[in-house]
């Protein structure tokens, strides 16, 4: 193979799993590096009583973490809402692998559907927010953050 | 001791209308509960577990953080500045200590 056929080709391999990353974190399901369904719905159930098959994938959250880090003690982490501020009652957000899933909650009631934190991260894995709405449905956006070196 | 608490507003001074964040910083280790001292022993967990921002004493958002956010912590909101006001955050612990602090919202 030739330098410029290799180019071509290794370029379209890269924009192909680019494309993909943002494609499931988009749809929040399968194939998240570092997935632990079964602490993640502890805390689910802890936290709003729901399992993660309950929650819907929508494009109105937006999840706003770092796709590498380089210490889990300290990740910043951003969810903006792109819904009526009424219509949001409440924003929790879990991580996977975390030895307590729960990161935080806020309800929201006079603030624009917009939180900002950093959080700890035990190892890598999947960061989730899941926006409960005022008509009861659970909206979820989720994206993999690698951690070198855990936070907990 | 008293939670040290800092509130900054960006823009400092928003134009009245304009979306502007209010950042909040606490002193606090955050523990987790999961990590040991030099001598082995779990160190309990003691985190901010309530933080409450009111707007000229109406509650606007309130903040359950677990053990996973980071010492020092950051809370950060967004709102409309429609006028000016006075904007207060109160946390609390789990070991029951508190912290208060008040800023004034300016328009331009």
């Amino acid at each position: 193979m030739d330098r410029r056929q290799f180019l071509r080709v290794s370029t379209g391999a890269v924009a192909g799993t680019v494309l993909a990353s943002q494609l499931t974190s988009v749809l929040g399901q399968g194939g998240l590096e570092g997935e632990d369904i079964a602490n993640l719905n502890k805390g689910l159930q802890q936290t709003i009583g729901r399992s993660i098959t309950d929650l819907t994938a929508a494009k109105e959250v937006r999840l706003v973490v770092p796709s590498t880090a380089e210490s889990g003690a300290n990740v910043p982490l951003e969810i903006e809402v792109g819904l009526p501020a009424e219509q949001v009652k409440a924003i929790h957000c879990f991580s996977d692998q975390n030895p307590s899933p729960h990161l935080f909650s806020i309800i929201p009631s006079g603030v624009l559907p917009f939180y900002a934190t950093r959080v700890r991260l035990a190892a890598t894995s999947p960061v989730r927010a899941v926006v409960e709405t005022a008509d009861g449905r659970y909206l979820l956006a989720s994206q993999s953050v690698r951690v070198a070196v855990g936070g907990c | 001791m008293a939670i040290n608490i800092l509130i900054r507003f960006n823009p400092a001074r928003p134009r009245a209308g304009e979306e502007v964040r209010i950042n909040v910083l606490a002193q606090h280790p955050m523990e987790p509960g999961t990590r040991r001292d030099a001598a082995g022993n779990l160190v309990p967990a003691n985190h901010i577990s309530e933080v409450n921002l009111q707007m000229d004493g109406r509650l606007i958002a309130q903040v359950k953080p677990g053990p996973g956010t980071s010492a020092n912590p950051l809370f950060a909101f967004k709102m409309k500045a429609t006028r000016a006001g006075q904007v207060r955050v109160t946390v609390r612990d789990l070991n029951g200590q508190t912290g208060e602090r008040t800023a004034d919202l300016a328009l331009v």
